[in-house]
């Protein structure tokens, strides 16, 4: 079963009412970094956090409607990007099924997956949309260098978008693991059930819907 | 005689990874069309005794359940909660994380749940109007719920309950987050569907206030129920004295002296005051 | 607080009495046509298509208040590097001393530019007319989950409640001491400290709510109540589909050389 028994479906009652609060936390995180001035988006914390808590499916959907949101009233670019988001969330699931949070490997590894699943994402939809660049100046500065050097317009529309993505999701991350260890033991394992494999014992009935 | 609207066969429960049981040994039978006060001091049990009621215990925290709560005929283990709260409503303490938080007007919220029951159009909005008229509610139909204060929020978590017509009403704590008067609020409406027949199981630790409305109390001290029946019965035991504590009325005839049964209510207390002693 | 997040205006046009999903089709297919159609006067086609139903549903003005400000520094930074790197670059427009400019980057970054406003326009046009409250229900009547639709709602609720928050938090920790002006690193220290309590206590209501809700009966399996009926017409349902149909015949087009 492995990596899909991740993505089984188990959307108890408390995994729905976590979704919106995930989407709140990466509104707040990104209006945070704007009122501090930061340099970042940091719109995807509470994308990471659900995806940890509750599995790929919370993390991924809290990511796509917090773009769908996003493009609605604030942002209508943010639309296209809606896709990153949902895979945002899947990677950190999967990271999260398998406990990488855990350990410091893991949460490095964690880390590398979601740059390179943000990164490889965004650069197609970059190119389509404006010509390769990110829309971030310093990011955009380094596109116009490397392009002007004669580098083919996809990797420098790729170095790009991790430039901005790096730090990022670093923060992200970080974060996101923070607030979860913060959170009591009692609480996160109320939201335990995704990851309870088919031969376990039988789990707690959880209220399904 | 007609069915029993609760009943606890020794019930013990703990929750999930918790060493020991939350209540133990519960035996209880309340009749349909009772209003039965529960009161006892902090981790009494009295909030699990009203989870295990709803089958939000065990079948939302997980946990052990032993023994048997069965309620309107129906074991909990055989149920969902989604599917009791047909017949049975459960108020909490804090009314703002009892609104559903997807409406952005009163009206709409009393009617999520009987919308969630697939009640028709036509009658929702009857019921909807009837459950804010009879909790006080009607004038502020058209507000967003988070606009109103914490007594009208609680009144309005209440109407919801109510929209959906339950036999069996369960409230812990319903005003310890209310003022004065929203508080007077709430109880009125309770008297009136007590009345109406509804079975209601009240948690709260206002003694006074129990025995003014309750005519059945069950005293509960660390998961365990120390008394059961009328309040001036219960209020005249000893170890409820001394381990759940008493109504200042029956305070006041103990320090004075008066002998058992000793008032539990202010109206038999100014009684109490005026006999002669004998 | 109510609604915060909305920028739905109030209003009586053909737009706001469309229904939703007419309005939904409209704004993708238009935003994947301005993507699809080959040259600059296509796409201008679109825009003014675009620009006569932002006048007629009356949101003109509030259109070019929100737009610019998020349109102008996108241009602007297509416009610089696009004119000064572009692989396709060799029609000298202008040099000032090493830095020259050209005529192909400069039309390449302005078709970018006014794609990138029908995209801009066609999603505040919608946002404008179209209540949130009513997507949810005209995509649950559709067969979106009532899960889904709860999530949606919820999340148009909270986020404002959320920023509200936020912003108390961020006052009270300034007035102990927390530094959240100065240089980068110091700005960056009090990310954490302004994020954590924020993050704690709307995650510790998440508990109480879901027992709320089952006991409201939230997920019974009924067959779901339409809360209310959009209006609805074969004018609006041919166009629906003509609409949806546009997409895959344009690309089709591209395909065999439409130029």
């Amino acid at each position: 079963m492995g990596i899909l028994n991740a993505f089984k479906v188990r959307m108890n009652t408390l995994a729905i009412v976590l979704i919106p609060v995930c989407i709140a936390i990466d509104w707040a995180g990104h209006a945070v970094a704007s009122g501090l001035k930061l340099p970042l988006f940091l719109d995807s914390i509470g994308t990471v956090l659900g995806a940890l808590l509750a599995g790929p499916w919370v993390g991924g959907i809290a990511g796509l409607i917090t773009n769908f949101i996003s493009s609605g009233t604030v942002d209508p670019i943010a639309a296209p990007y809606s896709i990153i988001s949902l895979a945002i969330g899947f990677a950190a699931g999967i990271g999260g099924y398998y406990g990488w949070h855990k350990t410091w490997q893991g949460r490095v590894a964690l880390y590398i997956l979601i740059v390179l699943v943000a990164s490889i994402g965004s650069t197609p939809l970059n190119l389509g949309l404006y010509q390769g660049q990110s829309g971030v100046p310093t990011g955009d500065a380094i596109y116009a260098a490397l392009v002007k050097g004669g580098w083919p317009t996809w990797l420098a529309a790729y170095i790009d978008e991790a430039s901005g993505d790096i730090p990022d999701k670093l923060i992200t991350v970080v974060v996101a693991i923070l607030i979860y260890f913060g959170l009591p033991n009692r609480y996160r394992a109320l939201f335990s059930v995704w990851r309870r494999t088919g031969d376990e014992k039988a789990p707690a009935p959880a209220p399904s819907v | 005689m007609s069915e029993p609207a609760v009943v606890f066969e020794d019930v013990g429960y703990a929750y999930e990874e918790a060493p020991h049981e939350a209540v133990s040994d519960i035996n209880l039978r309340i009749e349909a069309g009772e209003w039965v006060g529960v009161t006892g001091p902090t981790n009494a049990g009295k909030s699990t005794l009203c989870l295990l009621a709803m089958g939000l215990a065990p079948h939302f925290f997980g946990g052990k359940l032993r023994g048997k709560v069965t309620v309107l005929g129906t074991e909990s283990r055989a149920i969902k909660v989604i599917e009791r709260s047909t017949d049975v409503g459960l108020l909490f303490q804090n009314p703002f994380t009892q609104i559903s938080g997807a409406r952005e007007r009163v009206h709409e919220e009393v009617a999520f749940g009987p919308e969630c029951h697939g009640v028709a159009p036509a009658e929702i909005e009857a019921r909807v109007g009837e459950a804010m008229d009879l909790v006080g509610i009607s004038a502020l139909a058209a507000r967003h719920p988070l606009d109103l204060s914490g007594g009208q929020l609680q009144r309005l978590a209440l109407a919801s309950l109510l929209a959906m017509r339950p036999k069996v009403l369960l409230l812990d704590e319903p005003t310890s987050q209310l003022d004065p008067a929203g508080t007077a609020a709430i109880f009125e409406v309770l008297s009136g569907l007590h009345q109406s027949g509804i079975t209601i199981v009240m948690v709260e630790h206002r003694l006074e206030t129990l025995c003014e409305l309750c005519p059945r109390i069950v005293a509960m001290v660390t998961g365990r129920i120390l008394a059961d029946g009328a309040p001036q019965e219960v209020f005249n035991r000893e170890v409820v004295q001394e381990r759940v504590g008493l109504p200042v009325y029956t305070r006041l005839a103990r320090s004075a002296a008066l002998p058992a049964p000793r008032p539990v209510r202010l109206s038999e207390s100014a009684k109490a005051f005026r006999t002669p002693i004998a | 607080m109510a609604g915060g997040l909305s920028l739905y205006q109030e209003g009586a046009s053909l737009l706001h009495r469309a229904h939703p999903l007419t309005k939904g089709v409209f704004t993708l297919s238009v935003i994947a046509l301005a993507f699809i159609v080959p040259s600059l006067y296509w796409i201008l086609a679109i825009a003014l298509i675009l620009l006569i139903l932002v006048i007629v549903a009356g949101v003109l003005r509030r259109l070019i208040a929100v737009a610019l400000a998020l349109l102008l520094p996108i241009a602007v930074l297509l416009l610089a590097v696009q004119g000064f790197a572009n692989p396709a670059n060799h029609t000298v427009l202008f040099a000032i001393g090493p830095v020259v400019y050209y005529t192909e980057g400069l039309y390449i970054a302005a078709i970018a530019a006014l794609r990138i406003t029908c995209l801009v326009v066609a999603t505040f046009l919608f946002s404008f007319t179209t209540r949130p409250a009513d997507i949810t229900e005209a995509l649950m009547q559709r067969g979106l989950s009532p899960a889904m639709g709860y999530v949606v709602q919820s999340a148009l609720q909270i986020i404002p409640q959320t920023l509200d928050m936020a912003g108390r938090i961020q006052d009270a920790q300034r007035s102990r001491g927390l530094e959240t002006e100065g240089s980068l690193p110091k700005r960056a220290r009090a990310y954490l400290p302004l994020m954590l309590p924020l993050v704690l206590s709307s995650l510790v209501a998440t508990q109480e709510r879901a027992m709320a809700l089952e006991v409201r009966g939230f997920g019974l399996p009924v067959k779901r109540v339409r809360r209310y009926e959009f209006a609805d017409s074969a004018v609006q349902r041919v166009t629906r589909w003509a609409l949806a149909l546009a997409v895959p015949a344009a690309i089709v087009a591209r395909l065999l050389g439409w130029k």
